[in-house]
């Protein structure tokens, strides 16, 4: 039978100082869980893990193979022995949490850290009927809005593989703030409590997430964090918080990419955080090697249409307003000013020209855009 | 030759137009022809799934259409526009009404996303369009006794739908550099750890953790250079290093730059000379 070499991370607090690792042959067959399960059975009762359902549906048993998140029952020794080509298979327990013993962890502050993000609907009376008589009708449509997030099992796979809580002690999880989601896109949920939500979602780090998309690729029920956190953010912009600099950022973007189809580097240090003379600083060592600068991109070709496309978009989702038009128009302008005609006219016209081509030929090889 | 459509986003123009000139010769010496494809726009970086996640969607459809247009497949260079541009792939492909939804937007422009055409990263169109045997054959230059710390950065990995190669165990970045006759690195501590550039104007300190963290453990390993596909990880490694408290000083390279020296072209013209962390590396 072809076998394979688990190494295990060992830990009793009472009576080891330190962890160390212990060697196990385990069949290849069936689940990771069923090689631990084989080990507890034929080769060492001491070994400690936690397993419940045996079929994805706890998320007791998530832990880490050569480092990667994984949930054992889910995972196939074959895939595994595949993947690491025959290598050990070093199993550790999560990342981020405490350990209790072997690979059981303490999961109290993460779950502590979720309850500040009030993960529970608060009911807005003027939809929910009080009468408990009454039922509280959830229409199909209503619940697409949160159909995966309400599959998260509190496995904490997310947690362990997370960049965010990895560097932010604070970072509330992205489980935490998927849960979080769930409710701000609930009808039953009141207003009150969705604006208290955001507000704690942002001192809960909401704006530390660094979108590695690790959470999207560890969950084993399809929840997607990472995009959750970015309906968040949006969420929190629209509601008026927009003092941050990631809220800067996204109102750059969005005003930037409409009125040019590209974002300008140039400008992202001055508008996120007032940083004028990052801008200044480049367009003068540019100027200094006798090279031209545009400060504003080369406004893409179609890029009328591509606007109309944009804003129709924008406007069928209730978002056209996003757009801060005035901003646009200054963008226009100094479009205008560079290439002396309307941007209407501009666009093709630029194109024909060529006029980027004498630039590629004088910027040889310098860096340093966006150094904020 | 192969002829691919080139996604350029907002890594190959402007102040850095000169690496699409790079990346033109470097293809060029494995018989791979790039056609800008010029009337595309910035994917929205994943920030303008923040604003709203349809408007990323059609960005990019249109972005694809495009190059569908022309009957080309499309290349990108960049992890993050690869992922975000894949994702919206995905949509468009899985979910008719919002196909034709967007198609019907796109109509105007005299475009439409039919699915008819792949898009590729750097990585995956190296092993299975272009082959490591010509990579390995195009070099003239081998990079002997260069110890090149293999960096993948996060969005060619994850999430699982669009990865470009396995994301628990890849290889494909290791095999280049091989290919390049470099001494590979792949084991150092943070390998895996975010490069931070997308916290940069979100959180910086995030970002100065994680550069911390990665050139500490890939000084440590004791590799000359990083190398990594993304221009952004490597705008990361070599741009906001200097914004660190005390740089450690840990060059970092393009992943065409270097194929680009290993082919006979000149350091100077690779790009690799232009590095704000200097590459003393011959
Ligand atoms: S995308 Fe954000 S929440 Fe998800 S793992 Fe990465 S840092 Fe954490
Ligand atoms: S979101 Fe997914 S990975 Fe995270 S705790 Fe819930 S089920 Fe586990
Ligand atoms: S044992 Fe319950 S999810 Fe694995």
């Amino acid at each position: 039978m072809e076998t394979a070499t688990l190494k295990v991370f060992r830990f009793d607090p009472d009576k080891d100082k330190v962890p160390y690792y212990q060697d196990y042959e385990v069949p290849v067959e069936g689940t990771l869980l069923n090689a631990l399960l084989y080990i507890k059975d034929n080769l060492d009762p001491t070994l400690s893990f936690r397993a419940f359902c045996r079929s994805e549906v706890c998320g007791s048993c998530a832990m880490k193979v050569n480092g990667k998140t994984k949930l054992a029952c889910k995972t196939p020794m074959k895939e595994l022995v595949e993947t690491w080509k025959g290598k050990p298979l070093r199993i550790d327990p999560l990342d981020h949490l405490k350990v209790i013993r072997d690979l059981v962890v303490d999961i109290d502050k993460p779950i502590e850290k979720m309850k500040t993000l009030i993960p529970w609907l608060v009911p807005d009376p003027r939809v929910v009927p009080t009468d408990p008589m009454h039922e509280s009708i959830i229409y199909p449509e209503e619940l697409e809005a949160y159909k995966d997030q309400i599959h998260c099992m509190l496995c904490f796979s997310c947690y362990s593989a997370c960049e965010a809580v990895e560097d932010y002690e604070r970072y509330r999880g992205p489980f935490a703030f998927s849960r979080a989601y769930r409710f701000q896109v609930d009808r039953r949920d009141i207003e009150t409590a969705k604006e208290k939500r955001i507000r704690y979602a942002i001192s809960g780090g909401l704006w530390s997430c660094v979108q590695c998309q690790k959470c999207l690729y560890v969950c084993p029920k399809g929840v997607k964090p990472a995009e959750d956190i970015q309906n968040l953010r949006g969420q929190a912009v629209r509601k008026g918080f927009t003092d941050k600099p990631g809220a800067k950022k996204l109102k750059h973007y969005v005003d930037w990419i409409y009125a040019t189809g590209q974002i300008n580097r140039l400008y992202l240090p001055e508008e996120v955080y007032g940083n004028r003379e990052a801008r200044e600083k480049l367009t003068k060592a540019y100027e200094e090697m006798g090279v031209e600068v545009w400060e504003v991109p080369k406004p893409t070709k179609g890029l009328m249409k591509f606007r109309d496309i944009y804003l129709e978009i924008l406007s069928k989702e209730e978002k056209a307003l996003d757009l801060d038009f005035s901003h646009v128009r200054k963008i226009d302008k100094m479009v205008s000013d560079i290439f002396k005609a309307d941007i209407c006219t501009i666009v093709d016209r630029v194109h024909e020209e060529g006029k980027g081509g004498k630039l590629i030929e004088k910027l040889k090889g310098l860096f340093g855009g966006d150094n904020g | 030759m192969v002829k691919v459509g080139f996604y350029q986003g907002c890594c190959f123009q402007g102040q850095d137009a000169h690496m699409f000139e790079t990346m033109k010769k470097t293809f060029k010496a494995i018989d791979v022809e790039l056609v800008l494809l010029e009337e595309t726009t910035c994917c929205g970086g994943n920030t303008i799934d923040e604003e709203n996640r349809k408007l990323s969607y059609a960005i990019n459809a249109r972005n694809i259409a495009l190059a569908e247009a022309k009957g080309l497949d499309m290349l990108i260079s960049c992890n993050t526009c690869y992922m975000v541009i894949a994702k919206a792939k995905r949509a468009m492909d899985k979910n008719k009404k919002l196909r034709e939804e967007i198609n019907n937007l796109l109509k105007e422009e005299g475009l439409e996303y039919r699915g008819t055409n792949r898009i590729y990263h750097l990585l995956d169109f190296f092993r299975d369009v272009v082959g490591y045997d010509r990579i390995r054959k195009a070099v003239k230059r081998p990079l002997k006794g260069w110890k090149v710390a293999a960096y993948y950065g996060c969005h060619v990995l994850y999430p699982r739908e669009t990865a470009v190669d396995n994301s628990d165990n890849p290889s494909s970045l290791q095999e280049i550099l091989k290919a390049l006759g470099a001494k590979v690195i792949d084991e150092y501590e943070n390998k895996d750890a975010c490069c931070g550039y997308h916290s940069f104007y979100t959180d910086k300190n995030m970002t100065l953790k994680k550069l911390d963290k990665i050139l500490g453990s890939v000084r440590e390993a004791g590799a000359d250079i990083i190398a990594t596909p993304c221009p952004l990880c490597f705008k990361s490694f070599d741009i906001y290093q200097t914004n660190m408290e005390n740089p450690p000083g840990v060059p970092s390279s393009f992943l065409p730059e270097l194929m680009a020296y290993a082919f006979g072209i000149s350091k100077e013209e690779s790009g690799l000379s232009h590095h704000l962390i200097k590459v003393e590396k011959d």
